[in-house]
């Protein structure tokens, strides 16, 4: 009998949360063809950019929609994990697409360092709410420049650096215990690396597992996360 | 460079707001013709009229067909040109991507809210991968496999990313040609470096064809385990317990795959076959109500799971004073009146209902409606144009000897063994079933008649397989296959002979004879080829 509660709990959530992402969905359509209206003329950069804080909130509840919905399913073992091998550079050029129109209003550079041919195994739906939250938030940080880069295959390495202040000392610390790092001031970046563990161990080859690393520094000198997969 | 000027597209979402936003997108890509519809009916319509470079599909269209069974119908009825990028759009990728047959798979998932930059780069992508495969598409198409094969080896030095898609399109070429042994080892190679779904499938089912059950059960057993959402390992696995005459364990695997995705058609309705066999009613009944219920809006649903199902209640309701007894009921008389409704013009499904409905009538000691539907059922009998199924005839005839019509259990079971005497699994059950003795004594002879024909015929001694089969035809004047192999054997002596015309007026009359193939019997292919044949050389000598 749990099992049939939790299953139609499991129901009301998902359509919920489906609901909810319309709305948003929605909203964001709206909002764009409401500033689409605007004069060019009149439109001065504080409008402008008021559009680009409502999309980039519009996506940040949305991933974190799509991150709650995954973990209770996780902890219910309902998740579905569906591994396929995927290209790279096409898999990554669409995680830095999904945030193309905030990176033009906000003037940030977003690099891609990728073998074209390279090929990765992994669940490509999460990987890319994993990816998106990520990215999302090294916008937010960053000062003008942000570089997604993959540099091999077997462990798959994907790193995202900025060149912004860095991720806390205490966060770097907390290495492989991320959910001690949600708290009210720590936002959606808490909640984003805690996802980020879960799925990475979710992906296994023989007798290795996935995880994730975080530092500050490299040749952009802000924070650098990186997810390794075997 | 894609033209997307020259492109077609369709969009079909019943989101007005969102279909708008789409279209927007489209066409600032330069796309200039877009047309929108808000269902997978109209959508199913539109691509008769239309044939489209790029649809765009929303998963949830609403109560009615989804975008899964709208692909499935386009695909099985050809209305989409090969070429076509079909586009789903989803809330959430993996809840839908389990819903469907690994047979329809659309070419790219989306998730909602998405933006121009990067639908246009899935429009690029799926295009040119469409691009790429198509000369090895081409050839399988024509069934040449060696040189489909060869393709695979240029795309992929020519493009690399395609590797894998390629390996896999190698993997079925060897398959399809039957090249077991080269097949096991392209796919062992991959597996050895890391097991994909798509590779365990492949040796599985390469086992299965090479009659290895204890080997390929081993492979699904590993593949259920290692990736327990690749939902098609489940099928194969329920498949390969079953002929290993495991069906309570074949039950058990179908069930774990239903309780991932319920809506596969023909999932559930195997379900129920195992169900029955396995006499757990309660899951029978809950199959072929899943598969009523999800077959609504399918272009794929057929009499058989109504009928299934009002025997399955039928069974509920012997076996114990069910305290919903009148809502069963009802639900089996709506049952009925669906098939009378939905399948008015099929004369075999419409005795079959009645039959059904006469012996469900007798269960709830309804006299008076018993008697009404047998008397229906046996003046539709002698209406009846095309021929019943194996299964059905079974089915029939044990109900009608229960209800006490024996003599009209003779007449269907005569019939049918007249036309499925090669089928040892319905001799089985119609011997037990019947209580003419000729009956199953004349089946085992045409059987051997027809058998020794073949066996000539396959030595090319066609006038001595003739001779047989005209024997055998003696025995069972209405069978399908032997009149076609007859046939066939005929038009042979023809061509190797003298050429003389009596054999193809014979070829003409006993296909002519040949009345009662229904359009989607397996046969009628070879049937119509047959006709071709014999019309062609029949002009030649006039």
């Amino acid at each position: 009998m749990q099992d049939k509660k939790d299953e139609s709990f499991n129901m009301v959530l998902a359509s919920t949360v489906h609901d909810m992402k319309n709305s948003l969905g929605m909203l964001g359509e709206s909002l764009k063809v409401i500033f689409q209206q605007i004069d060019p003329d009149i439109m001065n950069k504080a409008t402008s950019n008021s559009y680009g804080v409502v999309q980039y909130e519009v996506s940040r509840v949305n991933n974190s929609l799509m991150q709650l919905l995954a973990l209770y399913k996780l902890e219910n073992n309902q998740l579905p994990f569906n591994p396929n091998y995927y290209n790279l550079f096409d898999f990554l050029d669409e995680q830095r697409l999904i945030h193309s129109p905030l990176l033009k209003a906000k003037n940030i550079e977003c690099k891609l360092k990728v073998d074209e041919d390279l090929e990765g195994f992994f669940d490509d739906g999460l990987l890319a709410t994993v990816l998106e939250n990520i990215i999302g938030n090294a916008i937010r940080y960053t000062q003008s420049t942000i570089c997604i880069s993959c540099s091999q295959s077997q462990p798959l390495q994907i790193k995202i650096a900025d060149d912004g202040p860095g991720y806390p000392e205490q966060m770097i610390e907390l290495a492989g215990n991320y959910i001690q790092g949600i708290n009210q001031s720590s936002g959606s970046t808490g909640l984003g690396l805690f996802f980020a563990q879960k799925i990475a161990i979710m992906h296994k080859h023989k007798d290795k597992v996935g995880k994730i690393q975080l530092s500050n520094g490299g040749q952009l000198g802000g924070g650098i996360f990186c997810i390794q997969l075997p | 460079m894609i033209k997307y000027s020259e492109k077609k597209a369709l969009i079909i979402e019943d989101f007005a707001e969102f279909a708008r936003a789409i279209g927007t997108m489209l066409r600032n890509m330069g796309i200039t013709y877009t047309d929108t519809v808000t269902s997978g009916e109209a959508a199913i319509q539109a691509c008769r009229e239309n044939k489209y470079d790029i649809i765009l599909s929303d998963y949830n269209l609403g109560p009615k067909k989804d975008g899964q069974q709208v692909l499935e119908e386009l695909v099985t009825f050809n209305l989409i040109k090969p070429n076509c990028s079909f586009i789903m759009i989803t809330a959430e990728k993996t809840a839908a991507m389990v819903m469907g047959a690994l047979e329809f798979q659309p070419d790219s998932y989306l998730t909602k809210p998405f933006n121009s930059q990067l639908l246009k780069s899935r429009l690029d992508k799926s295009i040119h991968k469409k691009q790429s495969l198509n000369s090895i598409k081409i050839k399988m198409a024509q069934k040449k496999w060696a040189e489909a094969y060869a393709k695979c080896d240029d795309v992929i030095e020519k493009t690399p990313k395609y590797r894998s898609a390629c390996m896999q399109l190698k993997f079925d070429c060897l398959q399809k040609s039957k090249q077991f042994k080269k097949a096991l080892e392209l796919v062992e190679d991959i597996i050895n470096d890391r097991a994909t779904p798509w590779a365990l499938r492949g040796i599985g089912s390469i086992y299965y064809e090479m009659d290895d059950f204890e080997k390929s059960e081993k492979i699904f057993s590993q593949m259920i385990l290692e990736f327990p959402m690749a939902l098609e390992g489940y099928d194969w696995l329920a498949k390969i317990q079953h002929r290993l005459d495991k069906p309570v364990e074949a039950q058990k695997t179908l069930q774990k795959a239903v309780e991932r995705s319920p809506k596969l058609l023909n999932r559930q309705k195997y379900l129920g076959t195992l169900a029955e066999q396995n006499n757990d009613f309660e899951t029978m009944t809950k199959a072929y109500r899943q598969a009523v219920k999800y077959g609504q809006n399918s272009a794929f649903s057929g009499a058989d799971e109504y009928v299934k199902l009002t025997k399955s209640i039928g069974i509920t309701l012997k076996s114990n004073t069910n305290e919903e007894r009148s809502k069963l009921i009802t639900e089996a008389e709506s049952l009925f009146q669906q098939i009378e409704q939905k399948f008015k013009q099929d004369s075999c499904t419409q005795f079959r209902g009645a039959v059904a409905h006469a012996d469900f009538s007798s269960i709830v000691k309804d006299k008076k409606s018993t008697d009404k539907y047998l008397q229906n059922a046996n003046v539709i009998f002698d209406k009846i144009e095309e021929h019943l199924g194996a299964d059905e005839s079974i089915e029939i005839a044990s109900s009608l000897k229960t209800l006490g019509l024996s003599e009209l259990a003779e007449c269907v079971l005569e019939e049918a063994v007249e036309q499925y005497f090669d089928n040892p699994e319905f001799i089985k059950l119609a011997s037990k079933l019947t209580s003419n003795k000729h009956l199953i004594e004349n089946a085992n002879k045409a059987n051997k008649l027809n058998n020794q024909a073949v066996k000539l015929f396959k030595q090319k001694e066609f006038s001595g397989a003739i001779e047989f089969f005209i024997k055998a035809a003696e025995i069972a004047p209405n069978n399908v296959n032997i009149g076609l192999n007859h046939a066939q054997a005929l038009l042979k002596q023809y061509q190797s002979g003298k050429k003389q015309p009596q054999l193809l007026y014979q070829t003409e009359t006993i296909l002519s004879d040949i009345t009662r193939l229904p359009l989607t019997d397996h046969r009628y292919s070879r049937y119509s080829e047959l006709m071709r044949l014999n019309q062609l050389m029949l002009q030649k000598i006039e």
